[in-house]
């Protein structure tokens, strides 16, 4: 592709498909939970879209974890840092929403309402995040890693002995309902978290909440795309690529490590209070390695450095448990049918009974396989390593591939 | 009654609760030595932060209990000996078995790695991680598995604090290993290792076999995770057997490699030490204490960790990394 | 080369979201599926689950049941692989082998039970996320593991018209201000730990003058720790070591430290409600430091793998706990426990004597109960058996645990009856139990007699 100037190689949407794809792409994400509408499937006959059903609350998950892998996207990917602890700066941004956003009650709260909480999390995330930061920039590479990890168990410690804020260990407490109010008013201006009426179409709850999503997801992609062509992007990308050169190209490292630290952990702080708000309830336990570890493995499964790899990484993880046991069951059902070619193959991986041979078990108690959601940390695990192994761009390298593929067809160069 | 002068006022009244509190942090030191040194040694080899190593303790230790217990192995072939002889042997092939799966973790999952980024590694073993435990998890199944030792209960009372028999045993394996550690460093193949901890490619230039300094390291890490994870599943600590909670110990390994520093063995005794003593004296004497909360002695270990980082972003044994553009 | 458009990229986006929905349509899983291929007019597909149908019978139902392909479907939120899977793998087993027996002596008035079993690890986001995975198939939920993990849907449960059993025996499921949707069974922690301390000061009189209280946070832990201090205040027992919600499951400091305490301040009874791996390491240090008193706790964290014949502890297990259980344990001998062993003997599956398993068939025979009482009147919606769940005053389990009661306060709702059990090594060698042995059956202290019941022990925050 030629470009005549800077800003059209720069420009987000660099060329006309682009830009109608993206259109179609986001009308069709507005189209998803619009099943149970009457009349407007018929719009496009054929096509069966999600309506109400438990994939919209998959989705918003995505969305929600997203935002908080893009963050984690911008340290990672872009300034080259490792962090573990992008789980406890989500749960700071979740109980400064629920201390902010919660109403009055047994436990902290002062009631105010969403447009306050949901930026605040974001900035007592980012501001805690800087003020370790230096801790973090004396200590380099690995180090780091330890350093974060370290900032996790802390984290968790005092989210649990915090109990008037956070409900205390193994009890927990629950957090702000998505809604829009000017202030404390009694009927909120937009109410994201029940059924109603948009522009004369009902919608439910986690129809409105799966579009209040999706737009802070959109925006905040749009921020992170940005950042890539800024001063700080640039600047964060000669950090990772080498940190001394760049230092001695004039990039002050100690300002945009500390710099990449606080957005990272915005996004993370907002990121945390939405997934907490969208949950309704968690116990401080939910923020533990385990969850950090998490956005790492979207980031790498996505496509280290890459916005849109971030994006499928987030689906991809969150939806993987999902498809698994769907497709188990899938298995299962083929199996006890009994009349497909691949039968063979198929019981040879499933467990129908007493008995039978299988390396997934279905049915509890049954059978010497795994057990389906240990078969998903299992492939989780695997996945991670595969990724690493052989195709360190992530999904997003798998793309390229084929995009490339089909650019040249049927040339294979 | 307020718990916090209770518990205070019992301590001035039993002077044998600092001699507890030494045995216990001896223990609990004792392994995470055994595993930070394991997790050094990789290190120090091959370049590779091994956070898979609370799984290779479990597998350790559920390996002994399949042996020891549920396949009978030796045992079936010689009714006639001695217990302990029975399952010193069954201990001997576990580790045996531990040293091989650690060879071919490194040949099938770090080997392709080799000269990629520190912590794309680290992040492999993060991934091997997940899976080996929960694989592992799945073996042992929900009840935990017994390792049948013959140490059983027993606790030696020396009158002014008592120590279980398998306390006893710990410290003097983990006093072998290390011996033998040091010795293996003066052998061939550990001045090979220590030349490729070096500088790998000028190792190789001297006709070293790399590829054979990261099988044998990770096998060496590999067994004394599994020494660890037996020791953990054992009476006092997990006295109903090996279980789905024993990977866990391996996260207090963490700050004791960091405080001695990743790149020294003897840094990693001195932190499994340290984390350890420090745990158990804040065990004692702050648990209870309300402003502390639930759970303070957990992170003593951490925040140890913090503050060396702080005044030594490399641990105390560490080598400062000499940073060239 | 950079700056190419992704186009194809969002493509193959779109690809992975329409994957993601392809199988929403015939969205059933595993067990369904059979039948609900039969049926070529499956409501379920094509209306809306709201809608409330009238079948052939007369009989409204809503979700999850299908008068057609004759099938209830039940859910199951269950812990599987998490901290409690132990207990929970076998009464999930349990409630398999109670429903297919019932399937084929005529199911519910002809209606086939089948249940959609998902694994929450014990983590509230994928409770609530399996919750909202199930409610649109489901008639209502066998069992949801997990106190937090249950109120965390609780309000989903309420406004959904959803009625699930608790898995959990915290006593705000006798709470009335809770408990709409819920069916509690069994002494809850706290009346539990009334009726343990009580048992073991009746039978042991003056040897017990001094308590140590450990327990994990949370409901489970604290509820059961509120209960032994209101009995220890009721037996004027000296509290010396009070560690509620000091022991952490992934912490060992913790452990080392409760054991630690123990030993120094030498109690005469432990009462320490945690997970059994917690409590098998407590004991044993606490053992090695030399501490010798006597041991009980809550239910669940006692474990027949501490008596198992390789154990290093089993003798001193078997010579110093004893435990309370909330239904008729497995050396019981009633009708309803006989009737249930010997279904799961004739079920063909593999399994050890173990007390747990006959939790699934007390949960499964109240929802029975429940199901019948909707069919009889009519109303099998999800709301309809809500509704018919709270009219049941009396049901009742044939010896196999006490009966319970839906209807009238919270005083009246919660149950105060219990076994008292001590470990069994002898016993689980020769299967004749699942390692405990009965010491008192349907016991009831005098302090949880007269323990005047209007709220949770513990709140929830």
């Amino acid at each position: 592709m030629l470009y005549s100037s800077y800003e059209a190689d720069q420009a987000l949407m660099n060329t006309g498909p682009k830009k109608v794809i993206l259109t179609l792409f986001l009308l069709f994400l507005a189209f998803i939970p619009l099943q149970m509408v009457e009349g407007i499937p018929d719009l496009i006959p054929g096509f069966d879209f999600l309506g109400n059903n438990d994939w919209l609350k998959l989705l918003s998950t995505a969305c929600i974890f997203a935002i908080g892998a893009l963050g984690l996207n911008v340290l990672t990917g872009l300034a080259g840092q490792v962090s573990l602890g992008h789980a406890f700066f989500m749960g700071l941004g979740a109980y400064t929403a629920a201390w902010l956003g919660a109403a009055p009650g047994p436990l902290a709260g002062i009631g105010l309402p969403m447009w306050i909480w949901l930026p605040a999390a974001g900035v007592v995330a980012a501001i805690v995040g800087v003020a370790v930061g230096p801790t973090a920039v004396r200590v380099r590479g690995l180090y780091l890693a330890f350093v974060t990890l370290g900032l996790v168990f802390v984290g968790e410690y005092i989210f649990r002995n915090w109990s008037t804020l956070t409900g205390g260990s193994q009890s927990g407490r629950t957090f702000p309902d998505f809604e829009l109010r000017l202030w404390k008013e009694e009927t909120p201006l937009v109410d994201f978290a029940n059924d109603g009426t948009w522009f004369g179409v009902a919608l439910s709850g986690e129809a409105k909440t799966y579009y209040l999503l999706v737009f802070l997801l959109v925006v905040f992609v749009l921020l992170a795309k940005n950042l890539q062509r800024t001063r700080a992007g640039r600047a964060f990308q000669s950090i990772r690529d080498r940190d001394i050169a760049a230092e001695i190209m004039g990039v002050n490292e100690f300002k945009y490590k500390l710099t990449a630290f606080g957005i990272s952990s915005f996004y993370a702080g907002v990121a945390g209070a939405l997934l907490a708000s969208f949950v309704g309830r968690t116990i401080p336990e939910r923020w533990d390695l385990f969850l950090s570890v998490q956005f790492i493995a979207i980031v790498l499964i996505g496509g280290a450095g890459v916005v849109t790899g971030t994006l499928l990484g987030s689906v991809f993880v969150i939806t993987l448990p999902r498809i698994v046991q769907d497709f188990t069951g899938w298995l299962t059902e083929y199996v006890t049918e009994g009349n497909g070619v691949f039968v063979w193959l198929a019981d040879l991986l499933v467990v129908t009974g007493e008995g039978d041979f299988g390396l997934i078990n279905v049915q509890q108690g049954i059978g010497s396989g795994l057990s389906v959601s240990i078969l998903n940390q299992v492939l989780y695990g695997l996945l991670i390593i595969g990724f690493l192994i052989f195709e360190p761009l992530g999904l997003y390298g798998i793309w390229l591939r084929i995009r490339n593929y089909w650019k040249g067809w049927p040339f294979t160069y | 009654m307020n718990p916090d002068i209770l518990i205070l006022a019992q301590e001035t009244a039993h002077p044998s609760r600092f001699a507890e509190m030494v045995v216990e942090g001896l223990s609990l030191g004792t392994i995470y030595a055994l595993l930070a040194v394991g997790f050094v040694i990789i290190f120090k080899a091959t370049q590779v932060i091994n956070f898979a190593h609370g799984a290779l303790a479990t597998m350790g230790a559920f390996l002994v209990a399949s042996a020891a217990t549920i396949i009978d192995v030796p045992g079936r072939w010689m009714p006639s000996a001695p217990d302990w002889l029975v399952w010193a042997l069954s201990v001997l092939i576990a580790v045996i078995a531990m040293a091989g799966i650690g060879m071919l973790l490194e040949r099938v999952f770090l080997r392709p790695m080799v000269g990629e980024e520190l912590f794309a590694v680290a992040i492999v073993t993060l991934g091997l991680d997940i899976f080996l435990r929960n694989y592992t998890n799945d073996w042992i199944g929900p009840q935990p598995r017994p390792l049948g030792d013959p140490f059983g209960a027993e606790v030696v009372d020396l009158g002014w604090v008592s120590i279980a028999q398998t306390e006893i045993a710990q410290i003097v394996v983990a006093l072998v290993a290390v011996g033998a550690i040091a010795l293996f460093f003066q052998s061939r193949m550990g001045i090979a290792m220590r030349a490729t901890a070096f500088d790998q490619e000028a190792a190789r230039a001297q006709g070293i076999s790399v590829g054979r300094v990261f099988s044998i390291s990770w096998a060496i890490g590999a067994v004394l995770a599994a020494i660890a994870g037996i020791f953990i599943s054992l009476f006092p600590r997990r006295a109903a057997g090996v279980d789905n909670t024993t990977a866990f110990f391996a996260f207090k390994a963490f700050p004791a490699i960091i405080i001695g520093g990743l790149d020294s063995v003897v840094g990693a005794i001195v932190g499994g030490l340290l984390v350890g003593f420090s745990e158990a004296a804040a065990g004692t004497y702050l648990t209870g204490v309300s402003f502390l909360g639930t759970g303070f002695a957990g992170i003593v270990p951490y925040l140890l960790m913090l503050l060396v980082l702080i005044v030594r972003p490399y641990g105390i044994f560490g080598t400062e990394e000499i940073r060239r553009v | 080369m950079k700056m190419k458009p992704r186009w194809l990229a969002i493509f193959l986006a779109i690809g992975l979201v329409l994957a993601a929905c392809s199988p929403s349509g015939g969205d059933t899983t595993t067990t369904v599926a059979e039948t609900g291929t039969t049926s070529g007019s499956s409501t379920e597909a094509t209306d809306p689950p709201t809608e409330t149908t009238q079948g052939d019978m007369g009989i409204a139902t809503d979700v999850g049941v299908d008068l057609e392909a004759g099938t209830i479907t039940l859910g199951l939120l269950s812990d599987l692989t998490g901290p409690f899977g132990a207990l929970v793998t076998p009464i999930v087993t349990g409630q398999e082998v109670y429903w297919d027996n019932v399937n084929a002596n005529g199911g519910i008035n002809g209606l086939e039970v089948k249940l959609e079993v998902r694994d929450t690890q014990y983590v509230v986001d994928n409770h609530v996320q399996l919750y909202e995975e199930l409610k649109d198939q489901v008639a209502a939920f066998g069992h949801s593991t997990g106190s937090p993990h249950t109120v965390a849907i609780n309000e989903g449960l309420q406004s959904d018209g959803i009625l699930a059993i608790p898995l959990t025996w915290y006593s705000g499921w006798s709470d009335t201000n809770l408990n709409s949707n819920l069916l509690h069974h069994g002494a809850p922690y706290c009346i539990e730990a009334m009726n343990s301390i009580g048992w073991l000061k009746e039978q042991m009189g003056d040897g017990i003058s001094t308590i140590a209280i450990v327990s994990l946070p949370g409901d489970f832990g604290l509820d059961s720790a509120e209960g032994a201090k209101k009995a220890a205040e009721a037996l004027g027992l000296d509290v010396v070591v009070d560690l509620a919600g000091q022991i952490l499951p992934t912490d060992e400091a913790t452990l080392t430290a409760a054991a630690d305490a123990i030993v120094a301040a030498n109690p005469d009874l432990v009462w320490l409600t945690s997970t059994p791996t917690m409590y098998s390491s407590i004991f044993g240090q606490a053992l090695a430091g030399g501490y010798q008193g006597t041991w009980s706790g809550g239910a669940p964290g006692y474990s027949p793998a501490f008596v198992a014949p390789d154990s290093p502890i089993k003798d001193a297990v078997a010579s110093s706990m004893y435990f309370g259980i909330y239904f008729e344990p497995w050396d019981g001998n009633s009708a309803g426990t006989q009737a249930a062993k010997q279904m799961l003997a004739d079920s063909g599956r593999e399994f050890t004597p173990f007390d747990y398993y006959l939790e699934g068939f007390v949960e499964a025979q109240i929802m029975h109960q429940v199901l019948l009482a909707a069919y009889a009147a009519a109303d099998m919606t999800q709301g309809g058996i809500v509704a018919a769940a709270k009219t049941l005053s009396e049901v009742t389990f044939d010896g196999l645990a006490p009966t319970e009661s839906y209807v009238g306060s919270s005083n009246e709702q919660v149950q105060r009856a219990q076994w008292m059990v001590k470990p069994d090594p002898e016993g689980l060698v020769s299967g004749a139990n699942g390692g405990t042995k009965i010491v008192e059956a349907n016991y009831t202290s005098d302090i949880a007699a007269n323990y005047e019941f209007n709220e949770a022990c513990y709140q929830l925050g």
